[in-house]
């Protein structure tokens, strides 16, 4: 048996290991095109500001190959051919596979402005080739803009702000962040990358872009911003434009469509995991889950079902972290407004009637705030800037169910901070209202 | 992200550029002056010529003499080296604050490490000695103070300094770490750990993370304990042993040849000369006979870093900045506790997680299936 992974991320590398620790005797090879070794992408902002090395990125060390006997394919992967089952790649040779592992991952969203890409300026910071550009482009003194109010936005503004570049933050909605934040927290954020320097502009949507004497110059409603380049950072698309055409069913986002077992629902002996799969979210939703750890999860799911395992991905209770600038960020559960456009995740059946109840402070002055959600009473959902949290205590809560007053008054057992710092307590400027 | 850490690859002194390589060359002179330098001492001759004249005599308890033609001169190095150190560690301490001032836990280490070193290791000493007694340094305890226990230490120690360091060194710290960790000491008290917690720090990253330095250190470090414990029979041995006998020039020998390699040549010239090339903790991982003792005791102690489960997303922040070529990382990518006889609990990996997966912990572990259940909530 033959196993060709491409990509050797998370989600591929996981798999990788994950057979050969079933298998002893199969040839497994591993694709990539990026780095010889596995690395975090997640810590693309740290190599660009000196804080890492790319080699300290590589997060197994580098006799992993050798010892778990994977081959190791440089090159890109140019198409699929399911029916005689085998890869073409870029070198111009091919690679023949029994079962094939596709965990190729994003690539940045490109904004729609019309010929945007066809003269340099135009960034993303999701890959390794991202990241050279940005890093050749950015010099100290230069303006530049981040358009897209999420993560990679905060982080590559973050990072082009220290190295010493005026830095535009540009956003859309009309508050940083709004599939995880809600407006009093996102101002609490935005407030605290203003403090930085940085100007942080949000209900800012953006008509257009043109050159003009060596600028981009970006048309908003009531202003035009001339800047030196351009980082777009509005979401990341499945990296499978060489799957057109190949016969494997693709989503119109461009996922490859998935069956429980993540195996493509069009192709047999070819599966999918990492943000390029399109997966079944707990609210019954179909999309792809562009997460670390879940990546890692799909990875070693979809070894054990091209083992031939009969295997079901689900992905538990939602939960996640984040950093922006210096401020932490945990949630864990159902925070219901960050649910929007996928509005009943898994919050019961759509149109049911239930008493939702938020309660939420901020500590004056500081960049710490709680929230949290009941659902008929009921703790469903926290969120939390600025201090650490333990989720997995949370999500123990919420199955427990767990009332409002019982949640306030156990809540330093879910702390997960260091030392000498101040415990929680209940503040009097706290809030109860009604409605999530 | 860490603001003070943006720079440490772009900073030639960091990384083991030409820099780093004269500042390594700096060190490991000085360090050489001061052990195999010699210095004008004469105690005698210090007592008649400056007991009159507090001017002069100020200097030299500060470590310097005035000359008939006013020149300055070296007069005790080892005062000289004591202001220096402390110098160095405020200095850098201040520095290290600027960076990871924005943590409770670093800032109360590093007032303590500072406060330590500036009372005990100088000011404490220096009074003791104006006044005419004993001068003891009152932080450092044995094995790392391998000649505590020799002769030219013990005819004139009192019985409450004895029992002091005694107590300390054989029940008070075990004691301590058990509970609490062998940060207690190393990252807390500690002077050499002060030095590379402060002056050291813009070269923590340089600790090698390899499986094989891991490999070495286990075998190093004790060594060095047995070594240092044979040493303590030895001169118990020596004291015992009638008149002639033939271990009093065993014990001898031996005790200067571990004062030699591991006391001078080891801990100081290569210990701090190596900062800039080699990592901070040089000494402390591959060789402190003091980390050897209190890490196996930690072993089987409270302390660990707990890891937050399924949260850690591989960046490698932990494993870089950790200074005793510890690969957290390894650890929090499988959701596994850190519990390393090695460990110092600096507390850095905690503090550079961008995604708050560790904590520093001394409670008793967590019953089994606290941290490995599955939450799939159905609302």
């Amino acid at each position: 048996m033959h196993f060709v992974v491409v990509g050797n991320s998370i989600a591929g590398i996981e798999a990788a290991i994950a057979l050969r620790n079933r298998d002893a005797h199969a040839k497994i090879t591993v694709v990539s095109y990026e780095h010889d070794h596995p690395f975090a992408r997640v810590a693309l902002m740290y190599i660009f500001c000196g804080q890492m090395r790319l080699q300290d990125t590589e997060f197994y060390d580098r006799e992993l190959y050798a010892r778990m006997r994977f081959e190791r394919v440089r090159d890109l992967v140019t198409g699929v051919d399911p029916v005689a089952k085998r890869l073409s790649l870029k070198s111009g040779s091919y690679l023949h596979y029994d079962r094939l592992l596709l965990a190729v991952g994003s690539v940045g969203r490109r904004l729609p402005w019309p010929g945007a890409y066809d003269q340099p300026g135009m960034h993303h910071f999701v890959t390794l080739p991202d990241l050279e550009g940005v890093n050749a482009m950015a010099k100290p003194g230069m303006t530049c803009a981040v358009v897209g109010g999420g993560l990679i936005g905060v982080e590559s503004a973050e990072v082009l702000h220290l190295r010493g570049l005026k830095v535009h933050f540009l956003i859309r909605e009309p508050w940083y962040f709004p599939v995880a934040l809600d407006n009093a927290e996102a101002e609490v954020v935005a407030a605290h990358i203003r403090h930085h320097g940085l100007d942080c502009r949000t209900a800012t949507p953006i008509d257009g872009m043109e050159r003009k004497g060596g600028k981009m110059v970006l048309k908003m409603p009531d202003e035009e911003l001339p800047v030196d380049f351009v980082v777009g950072a509005i979401g990341v698309v499945p990296n499978t434009k060489f799957l057109e055409g190949s016969g494997i069913a693709l989503t119109p986002g461009g996922a490859i469509d998935t069956a429980d077992n993540l195996e493509s629902v069009s192709t047999p002996d070819v599966f999918a995991a990492g943000d390029c799969a399109n997966v079944t979210w707990p609210d019954g939703s179909r999309r792809p889950e562009q997460i670390w750890y879940t990546s890692r999860d799909q990875g070693r799911a979809a070894a054990r079902a091209m083992l031939g395992d009969d295997v079901k991905y689900r992905r538990g209770t939602w939960y996640n972290s984040a950093k922006f600038f210096d401020i932490e960020y945990t949630t864990a559960g159902f925070i219901p407004f960050a649910a929007k456009p996928h509005k009943h995740q898994g919050v019961g059946a759509p149109g049911e009637e239930a008493h939702w109840q938020t309660w939420y402070q901020q500590v004056p002055g500081q960049a710490i705030t709680q929230r949290i959600v009941c659902k008929d009473g009921r703790f469903v959902g926290f969120n939390g800037l600025g201090t650490r949290w333990d989720h997995q205590v949370f999500m123990r809560w919420i199955h427990e169910r767990r009332a409002l007053d019982w949640v306030l008054a156990h809540m330093n057992e879910a702390r997960f901070d260091e030392e000498f710092v101040e415990p929680f307590r209940v503040l009097p400027s706290a809030t109860l209202v009604d409605g999530a | 992200m860490q603001a003070g850490l943006l720079d440490t690859h772009h900073n030639a002194v960091s990384t083991r550029r030409s820099p780093a390589w004269v500042v390594t060359g700096l060190l490991v002179a000085f360090y050489l002056l001061l052990y195999f330098g010699k210095e004008d001492y004469n105690a005698t001759d210090a007592a008649v010529r400056y007991a009159r004249d507090p001017l002069n005599l100020m200097l030299v308890k500060l470590g310097w003499k005035l000359n008939d033609n006013g020149s300055l001169w070296v007069f005790n190095k080892w005062y000289l080296y004591a202001g220096l150190y402390t110098l160095g560690m405020a200095v850098g301490g201040y520095f290290m604050l600027r960076k990871h001032g924005n943590s409770t836990y670093h800032r109360y280490r590093t007032y303590s490490l500072v406060a330590v070193q500036a009372v005990l290791g100088l000011m404490l000493p220096l009074v003791l000695d104006f006044l005419g007694r004993p001068a003891w340094y009152f932080s450092y305890f044995f094995p790392l103070k391998y000649d505590l226990f020799f002769p030219y230490n013990m005819d004139h120690m009192q019985p409450t300094v004895m029992a002091w360091f005694i107590v300390m060194s054989f029940v008070g710290l075990p004691l301590l770490v058990y509970f609490k960790g062998k940060r207690v000491y190393c990252s807390w008290i500690c002077g050499c750990g002060g030095l590379a917690e402060t002056f050291g720090d813009p070269w923590r990253h340089l600790s090698d993370k390899s499986s094989r330095a891991w490999r070495i250190e286990q075998v190093s470090i004790h060594s060095v304990l047995f070594a240092a414990f044979a040493m303590l029979g030895l001169v118990i041995a020596d004291g015992l042993a009638p008149e002639g006998h033939a271990i009093h020039n065993f014990a001898n020998s031996y005790k200067g040849m571990y004062s030699l390699a591991i006391g001078s040549i080891f801990s100081g010239v290569l210990g701090t000369g190596l900062y800039p090339v080699g990592g901070t903790r040089v000494w402390c991982r591959f060789g402190c006979p003091m980390a050897a003792m209190l890490g196996l005791i930690q072993k089987f102690g409270r302390f660990r870093i707990a890891v937050k489960k399924d949260m850690c997303i591989s960046c490698g922040n932990c494993s870089t900045y950790c200074e005793m070529g510890i690969d957290v990382r390894s650890y929090a990518m499988q959701n596994r506790d850190i519990k390393r006889a090695s460990c110092v609990g600096c507390g850095m990996c905690a503090h550079v997680c961008p995604r708050g997966v560790l904590q520093l912990v001394t409670r008793r572990d967590a019953g089994p299936g606290q941290h490995t259940q599955e939450w799939t909530v159905d609302l």
